[in-house]
């Protein structure tokens, strides 16, 4: 059986990647047909229509198509996570030079990034910051980068950059700093544009960053790709397994990029400058079984998220229809068989 | 058809195909059309802009730039919307079909929106077939001169007329079930490895 399945071209993308590519699809009798979708707007009508089976997709943004705030009328459920954490916050060496924190620590991050953008928001010139599309983590993140420091997210400018131009943003001036997943940030630390200032592991530990969506129109192959899937997510956490994973996110199919900057999404030391700065961020990328159960309070969250950031107001009956697009019980019987 | 006050802005990765949609438009009358390029500094160039309508190619990836000029944002002072007529799926089906994705400004006429993707949708779909046609001739150009490469070949090596070389290439093709430009690519390459 012939599936159609989008991603954008991420590390986080690395189960899909891998269930085509490493045997899990063909060892549940499914041929997969990966994508590699221009835009999260294109993936989303595109799934929406019936143009493809299932995509790897924003968690927000999945439940903003299902609910109708975004885009065409989708049926779509989900049935896994594919992963938590994976964002960073890059910031200009100018911003960042302007900031001089105390030191790494968050509270000390934010708080010099709240001075920086007030100062610059009563001159009348407003930090410019970019994210990747309105219905993301990394727009709630910047929202929690923001209020980490004392600062209401209103002092700065928020726009969508796409992550393909986002490290050309910045070396053009056109964004002081942006919100991305890996591996664009270590893209513009080793192009030497930009320094990572926070992580979304430290904003908003283990939020539900992207999710498996599926029509609903599968019908029989539901469940044998959701397992397909998840395996090919436990594999990719394996760390005896991470060489060939990264060898093959890193062709020209894929991400086409160095295999050495993808594999800086897995490292447990993330590099933070390309002075070579380093720290520790253990729980940066997950892709493993520990986060592929779809909790419908992991979609309560982004609800309130989108609250928060007024993407939405109040909604007792929205909340409870988007709790029931997670579908553990998917999950569960696919890995029950 | 009068739209002669409407502004509509087109992006596109695709230069040419920006072109014969830009044309098609002025055709039918609308007044002002700007072909916007897909690079960073987009949202500045369609904020100073104004378009009343935003066509833009799903191969873009600044089609999540113009999501963020949708109404859930403070920063727009002319928000605009994706043009989804949930009445009219044929209409959003042929649309992704000829891979277009259009934007409007809150309060444009949906029948108005139409008549525009009514013409990029013939535009798209045009172009889609003039780059097949173009590139099944380029293929049977190429074709052609490996055919007249590979008799060359033949006819030196064997001393054959050309039109003996040619039945040699046919017959060979037919036996073997396959094109005779595969035979011939196949002479020619074995020529130039062993030349």
């Amino acid at each position: 059986m012939r599936l159609q399945l989008g991603y954008i071209p991420l590390c986080d993308a690395a189960p899909l990647i891998a269930a085509h590519e490493f045997g899990f699809a063909r060892s549940e009798g499914l041929d997969l047909d990966l994508s590699a979708e221009p835009s999260w707007a294109t993936l989303r009508d595109r799934l929406a229509l019936g143009h493809l089976d299932g995509a790897h997709m924003l968690a927000p943004l999945a439940l903003a198509s299902r609910l109708a705030l975004s885009g065409p009328p989708s049926d779509l459920v989900v049935p896994l996570q594919l992963s938590a954490n994976g964002n960073a916050i890059t910031v200009s060496r100018g911003l960042w030079a302007a900031m001089e924190p105390e030191s790494e620590a968050l509270a000390d991050v934010a708080r010099a990034f709240a001075r920086v953008a007030t100062e610059r928001r009563d001159a009348g010139r407003p930090l410019t910051l970019g994210t990747v599309h309105p219905f993301s983590c990394h727009s709630y993140q910047l929202r929690l980068f923001a209020e980490a420091g004392g600062l209401d997210s209103t002092a700065f400018r928020t726009v969508v950059v796409p992550p393909q131009h986002s490290v050309e943003a910045l070396a053009r001036g056109l964004v002081d700093g942006y919100c991305a997943g890996a591996p664009w940030n270590d893209v513009a630390v080793a192009a030497g544009h930009g320094r990572i200032a926070a992580f979304g592991c430290d904003l908003a530990p283990d939020a539900p960053e992207k999710v498996l969506a599926l029509s609903a129109r599968l019908d029989g192959t539901t469940l044998p790709l959701i397992r397909a899937v998840a395996r090919a997510g436990q594999w990719c956490s394996d760390p005896a397994n991470r060489a060939d994973l990264i060898h093959r996110l890193a062709h020209r199919n894929y991400l086409n990029l160095d295999a050495e900057l993808i594999g800086r999404a897995f490292a447990g030391d993330a590099i933070l400058d390309s002075g070579g700065a380093t720290r520790p961020v253990p729980g940066h990328l997950d892709l493993g079984a520990s986060v592929q159960t779809p909790r419908p309070e992991a979609a309560r969250w982004l609800m309130a998220q989108m609250r928060a950031s007024r993407q939405i107001a109040r909604d007792d009956r929205l909340e409870t229809e988007a709790a029931a697009i997670y579908r553990p019980d998917l999950y569960q019987a696919a890995l029950a068989l | 058809m009068t739209e002669s006050n409407l502004t509509v802005a087109v992006i596109d990765p695709s230069r040419a195909r920006a072109a014969i949609l830009e044309e098609g438009l002025r055709a039918a009358g609308i007044g002002r059309i700007v072909v916007i390029p897909d690079t960073a500094d987009l949202l500045e160039r369609i904020t100073a802009l104004k378009p009343d309508v935003v066509v833009i190619h799903l191969e873009s990836p600044s089609r999540d730039i113009l999501e963020q000029m949708s109404g859930v944002s403070r920063q727009v002072e002319r928000p605009v919307a994706m043009f989804v007529d949930r009445s009219d799926t044929t209409m959003m089906q042929a649309a992704v079909d000829a891979g277009i994705s259009a934007y409007v400004v809150d309060g444009l006429r949906a029948e108005r929106i139409k008549s525009i993707l009514d013409i990029a949708i013939l535009r798209f779909n045009a172009f889609a077939r003039l780059q097949r046609e173009l590139s099944e001739a380029r293929g049977e150009l190429a074709d052609r001169k490996l055919i007249e490469r590979a008799k060359g070949i033949l006819m030196n090596l064997k001393g054959l007329t050309e039109d003996e070389a040619y039945k040699q290439l046919r017959r060979k093709a037919m036996n073997e079930k396959r094109k005779i430009a595969d035979i011939a690519r196949a002479i020619v390459t074995t020529a130039d490895l062993l030349g």
